[in-house]
């Protein structure tokens, strides 16, 4: 029986300036469908959707809605469509109640009024239908875990017509049991005929809950299967490819001594019983899906955090900083995820950039900046790092990814640090640029510093470390070393219970 | 296996008392709170000087504050949408110093008066609203502009010389004895008449609504296909409205004198009650209610240091003491919520 | 961790012509705007005066004689400059009143008790400090939007100002020897070619400008201000103590205030209760240069010449429009210049940074 898909596209290509994003894609959901789109990052998914959703347009490709050929200019023409999306952050007014957030926007009046009790009715059935408690209808969104405020999202989403749910890493922050309770609303929209859009890198919940599955790979859709064709494994393998990871060479780590010594470390809601050791001159590398915990565990090092229980111990010394400021004078550097909002000042200088964590090293008597130190030590770094720019003036924001990363890499180097943490490090960088990071770490290992690499990004995991601890929700689920393959290293991350962990 | 907060026991969600009920309660602690600091002051004062609460103070007081509490109807949904208006005391000279010279030059009745404050206080909100709505620039910018704008019109109209010889047209607004029913003030009653409807439309109405979510972030807003841009003009415009009707009740002070020192400094004071009223000033949230009371409090702390003799200025002190006590406390309050 | 798309390319247009890039310097670069609108005006006002319009001569004695009000407005615009630069909606609304209050303490301290000048002066700086502090100590350590504990504030002193001498002023013949302190005097070395200037200008504009300058522009202090109004985030994580620079800048506000505090005292020979707060105050003025001077309100962007620049230039358009229209009607035009130049100011900062730089 051939049947109309609910949403389909074809032939999609979209290139932001030089990049490629979506070389090509192909995609199609079925009404009443679970279809799980995965990919490592990098591989289009988010533009694939940011397209479905309306925040893009493709360069290239057709849409169709229900048969009907479809443009979808702006997120506003995707909600008139009936695509709805639910994303990570939660998109809701903190002030208002549940109840008001859902309504925004679409008010049920009668007679000129609110109708309260009509809109709470709504809001308590969706509610329940999503396992949740009906007094919540009245809760201040801003008072609810960000777990609950997803599901809020969710049933928000469901308060319009809903044709096609988008679900953007919804288990991210859930425990099990709401994941659970997640996987029945799903199931139930799916036998009410919604087409449902899974993207996840959990692919132990897709071979659970999801139909279909379509894996993207360096900006193609590159096929998509039924699930009871497909373990993990098999997925996991589909999103690798062939390509291996030329690994930058065995290393011969110098035996220094344990620079970190992490000891059970927990913090409430996020990790529990991390334990690690790191020597100088070794790249340890953390790997962790979305919501594994990872990039809590760095934050607690650096102090942006407090940890609830276990020990963090740099050279032999107990140390629990209370802020960077504490970290850095315990000679730990750490290299922001999100260099836009945590690390970059943007309209400032490189100089700027560089120096701005390091004040009292380029002063005379702590109060003025001695430019001339600045500059020369600035200029040695944007040499040693190859940083393309002008000059040290330059303005950090009229960068390119590869290079503002490197500034701020640049900013970690200034005072030889003992533990660099690095959160990330390639993000958003293109290739050329990242080698050169990938050396330049390697060589700071080989001059003694000890490197924590934590990153999503498997590829550069098992390129960089010499040894590899993949953290899956909370704790450390297995230790790989530099010969590891990277589909069991993505299937222990991904949930692959029945993996093959190499030591 | 990790834990995180429960989301089913979420101690601070109202329970659903009634069915219809599904708005958070509509008197707030923060409220109920002032309510309290407004009658403990009264009996104090009452205790102090047992003429606090005799007819021949407390009606002066209520009509001093409600041109506080009128124009802070308006501000209340300025701050809601995330903006402000520091242009309020400008706007009130220009509408006090048309409507007086016409009705002096040119014996304006009383409805004319009505349409002259209120059409021009709506043209000057429609200028700030503009501007803020669709010059994206920052309110608190703006409005300066504008303050001085208006206060160059105003003087502009009164020509170097304060305005005498007004007649009693609207002394059904002013505190004499026309101005009362029943001991109660024209223009009291009228401002708690106008806040009721504000807070009923703000309640219970789509677009008072929708004022809400244009405070609280307005990209989501947008998304969920509110007009923003209209909001925000809506409320400045409301505002505008609102300072017509004030310098209405200004001129029917029982005077027959206006000078140019009229509106000067109350849109400080206005901003004041909102915040003390528990409005917030980042947006999202906020009550009529608590203005109105955030008025009174303001207008309780004049008259009682007027009446325990101290200096007068010495009521200035003790609003900068509230505003603080108040904004405080509920930052402290959702602090303590945030990392308990 | 979010997935982030690699950054497009940054886009330069290949070739302009030279008319378009004098555009836009002149559009984004304030300090450019500023000197153009600086010397047109001047030009237009010597024009005028040229030929009869105005009630007096506008030339160079008269403009460098109106020095004398650039000094309070520039170290106030200076105040807010550093305030609003810290970022997070910063401002200070209380900077009038505690140049009443601080006004009203160095009265007493010079003119009462009979102190020495210079320790009655050090006493009108601890004093502004201390009130800045408790600025600081609202906004940065309790989290007050800037807005709203300004406003308390300046409520606060303000009263305080008022009633601690009885609403009267200290006129003690002390207090009003200071006059001779803001008489105007020759320029070193060059006086015999350039107008007198105000004494002030030496004394308190100058020194204030040079400590200023080396602070926000050499001094690790200034690197700090920026970094946390440009991105507090980013500042904290590089290791910034972000509550103590806000703190710092808070004070600073109240030293400056404390000085033009002295000043006002000076020129008026009296320390009058209401000195900042009279009318609409001092703070709507500062604040209305500042944003001039291409400060953004944002936090993060602010540089001395530019607010040095738009103090020069409503200084000197006031001075020909007192001269342009009689008496009152002089004072009512300055506030509608102010008005109209702040609007335009900020419409301005909004079109550029759409068309120029690519939107926000």
């Amino acid at each position: 029986m051939s049947q109309e898909s609910r949403l389909s596209l074809t032939g999609v290509v979209k290139s932001y300036g030089a990049v490629k994003a979506i070389r090509h894609a192909d995609f199609e959901v079925q009404a009443g469908q679970i279809h799980a789109l995965v990919g490592e990052n990098g591989a289009g998914k988010s533009t694939l959707i940011k397209i479905i959703s309306g925040a893009t347009m493709p360069d290239a490709g057709s849409v169709t809605y229900d048969g009907v050929p479809v443009t979808i200019a702006s997120t506003n023409d995707a909600i008139a469509l009936g695509i709805a999306t639910v994303y990570q952050e939660p998109q809701l007014f903190s002030e208002l109640t549940v109840a008001e957030n859902v309504f925004m926007g679409r008010e049920m009046v009668t007679r000129g009024r609110v109708d309260w009790a009509a809109q709470n009715e709504k809001v308590v059935s969706l509610l329940e239908a999503l396992g949740l408690p009906a007094k919540l209808s009245t809760a201040v969104v801003g008072n609810l875990s960000v777990a609950t405020q997803q599901q809020v999202s969710i049933a928000k989403a469901l308060a319009g017509k809903c044709g096609v749910l988008i679900l953007d890493e919804p288990s991210a922050i859930l425990t099990d049991a709401e994941i659970d309770v997640l996987f029945e609303i799903i199931r139930r929209l799916a036998a009410d005929g919604v087409a449902i859009i899974y993207i996840s890198h959990r692919l132990d919940e897709i071979v659970k809950i999801a139909d279909q599955v379509t894996v993207m790979r360096d900006g193609s859709t590159i096929g998509t299967h039924p699930i009871q064709d497909m373990s993990v494994r098999r997925i996991a393998e589909l999103m690798v490819g062939e390509a291996l990871s030329d690994h930058a060479g065995p290393r011969t780590v110098p035996q220094g001594e344990p620079v970190l010594e992490l000891k059970s470390l927990a913090r409430a809601g996020a990790f529990h019983d991390v334990s690690l050791q790191l020597r100088s001159g070794e790249i340890l590398g953390l790997y962790g899906l979305v919501g594994s915990g990872v990039a809590e565990i760095a934050a607690c090092i650096y102090g942006l955090d407090k940890a609830s229980a276990g020990d963090i111990v740099i050279e032999g010394r107990a140390v629990a900083p209370k802020s960077p400021r504490e970290a850095a004078e315990a000679g730990i550097a750490l290299l922001p995820a999100n260099r836009k909002t945590e690390g970059m000042f943007s309209f400032q200088s490189i100089a700027f950039n560089v120096s701005i964590g390091h004040l009292q090293r380029f002063s005379w008597g702590k109060a003025f900046v001695d430019r001339r130190r600045e500059r020369s030590t600035v200029r040695d770094l944007m040499k040693r790092l190859a940083v393309r720019a002008s000059d040290e003036n330059q303005n950090v924001g009229d960068l390119s990814g590869g290079n503002a990363q490197k500034v701020m890499l640049a900013r970690q180097l200034v005072e030889r640090p003992k533990l660099l943490l690095l959160a990330e490090p390639t993000q958003g960088v293109d290739i050329g640029a990242k080698e050169e990071i990938h050396r330049i770490i390697t060589d700071l290992a080989d001059n003694g510093t000890a490197v924590l690499v934590v990153t999503s990004d498997l590829q550069e995991a098992l390129r960089i470390a010499d040894r590899l601890l993949v953290v899956r929700t909370g704790s450390i689920a297995a230790e790989f070393g530099p010969d590891a393959k990277q589909v069991d290293v993505l299937a222990a991350a991904a949930g692959d219970r029945e993996g093959t962990a190499t030591a | 296996m990790t834990t995180s907060t429960d989301p089913h026991a979420d101690p601070t969600a109202t329970p659903l008392k009634t069915r219809g009920r599904v708005l958070p309660s509509p008197v707030t602690p923060a409220e109920i709170a002032l309510v309290a600091v407004i009658v403990v002051l009264w009996i104090a004062l009452a205790f102090a000087t047992p003429a606090f609460l005799s007819a021949g103070s407390i009606v002066p007081l209520l009509v001093e504050m409600a041109p506080v509490a009128l124009i802070g109807i308006g501000m209340t949904f300025i701050i809601i949408t995330g903006g402000i208006d520091v242009s309020v005391g400008g706007a009130i000279m220009v509408c006090s110093v048309i409507t007086g010279k016409l009705m002096r030059d040119h014996g304006l009745p009383v409805l004319g008066c009505l349409a002259v404050a209120l059409g021009t206080g709506a043209v000057l909100g429609l200028v700030n609203g503009a501007l803020i709505a669709y010059g994206r620039v920052h309110a608190i910018i703006i409005t300066f502009g504008t303050a001085n704008l208006f206060l160059f019109i105003g003087l502009q109209i009164f020509a170097s010389q304060p305005i005498s010889g007004m007649p009693n047209t609207l002394a059904w607004f002013g505190r004499g004895v026309d101005g009362r029913t029943l001991a109660i003030p024209h223009s009291f009653a009228i401002t708690v008449v106008l806040a009721a409807i504000a807070w009923w439309y703000l309640r219970h109405t789509p677009g008072g609504r929708h004022f809400f979510g244009v405070g609280g972030d307005p990209v989501a807003a947008r998304l969920a296909g509110i007009r923003v841009q209209r909001r925000i003009l809506i409320a400045y415009v409301i505002t505008g409205v609102l300072v017509g009707l004030a310098s209405i009740f200004t001129l029917a002070k029982g005077t027959s004198n206006l000078d140019q020192s009229v509106g000067s400094g109350q849109e400080l004071a206005v901003i004041a009650a909102v915040v003390i009223g528990g409005t917030s000033i980042m947006g999202g949230r906020g009550s009529v209610l608590g203005t109105v009371l955030g008025a009174l409090l303001v207008q309780t702390v004049k008259s009682g240091v007027t009446q325990l003799g101290w200096p007068s200025q010495l009521s200035d002190l003790f609003v900068g003491i509230f505003i603080v006590v108040a904004v405080g406390t509920d930052l402290v309050r959702r602090r303590a919520r945030r990392d308990p | 961790m979010s997935v982030e798309t690699p950054a497009p390319a940054a886009e330069k247009s290949a070739t302009r012509s030279p008319v378009d890039r004098i555009v836009e310097a002149v559009l984004t670069q304030r300090i450019v705007l500023l000197g153009v609108l600086i010397v047109v005006v001047v030009a237009w006002l010597s024009y005028m005066s040229a030929n009869g319009y105005l009630s007096g001569d506008y030339d160079f004695d008269y403009m460098s004689a109106t020095l004398i009000d650039a000094v309070p407005l520039a170290l106030l615009a200076f105040a807010e400059l550093v305030v609003i630069v810290s970022g997070r909606g910063g401002i200070d609304l209380s900077v009038g009143a505690m140049v009443s209050l601080v006004g009203m303490i160095f009265g007493f301290a010079y003119g009462k008790w009979g102190w020495p000048l210079l320790a009655a002066v050090l006493l009108a700086v601890v004093a502004g400090a201390l009130l800045g502090a408790i600025n600081g100590f609202l906004v940065a350590r309790i989290g007050f939007p800037a807005l709203i504990a300004t406003l308390a504030t300046y409520y606060a002193y303000k009263s305080i100002a008022l009633v601690i001498n009885d609403q009267k002023p200290i006129n003690s013949p002390q207090i009003q020897d200071l006059y001779t302190l803001t008489g105007s005097v020759s320029v070193p070395i060059i006086g015999d070619y350039v107008p007198d200037v105000p004494l002030g200008v030496f004394t308190f504009l100058l020194p204030a400008l040079v400590v200023l300058w080396l602070a926000l522009g050499r001094g690790t202090f200034g690197r700090r201000l920026y970094g946390v109004g440009t991105n507090d985030v980013a500042a904290r994580w590089a290791g910034v103590d972000v509550p103590g620079t806000r703190m710092r800048a808070y004070v600073t506000s109240g030293v400056l205030s404390g000085l033009v505090a002295v000043y006002i005292t000076a020129e008026f020979a009296s320390a009058r209760p209401d000195s900042g707060t009279a009318g609409n105050g001092l703070a709507l003025p500062a604040i209305t240069i500042a944003v001039l001077g291409g400060v953004a309100i944002t936090g993060g962007v602010g540089r001395l010449a530019g607010v040095l620049l738009a103090t020069l230039l409503i200084v000197w358009l006031n001075a020909g429009i007192i001269l342009y229209f009689e008496g009152n009607t002089g004072t009512q035009f300055q506030l509608l210049a102010l008005g109209v130049v702040l609007i335009l100011a900020a419409l301005l900062n909004g079109l550029t940074t759409r068309r120029f730089r690519g939107g926000d």
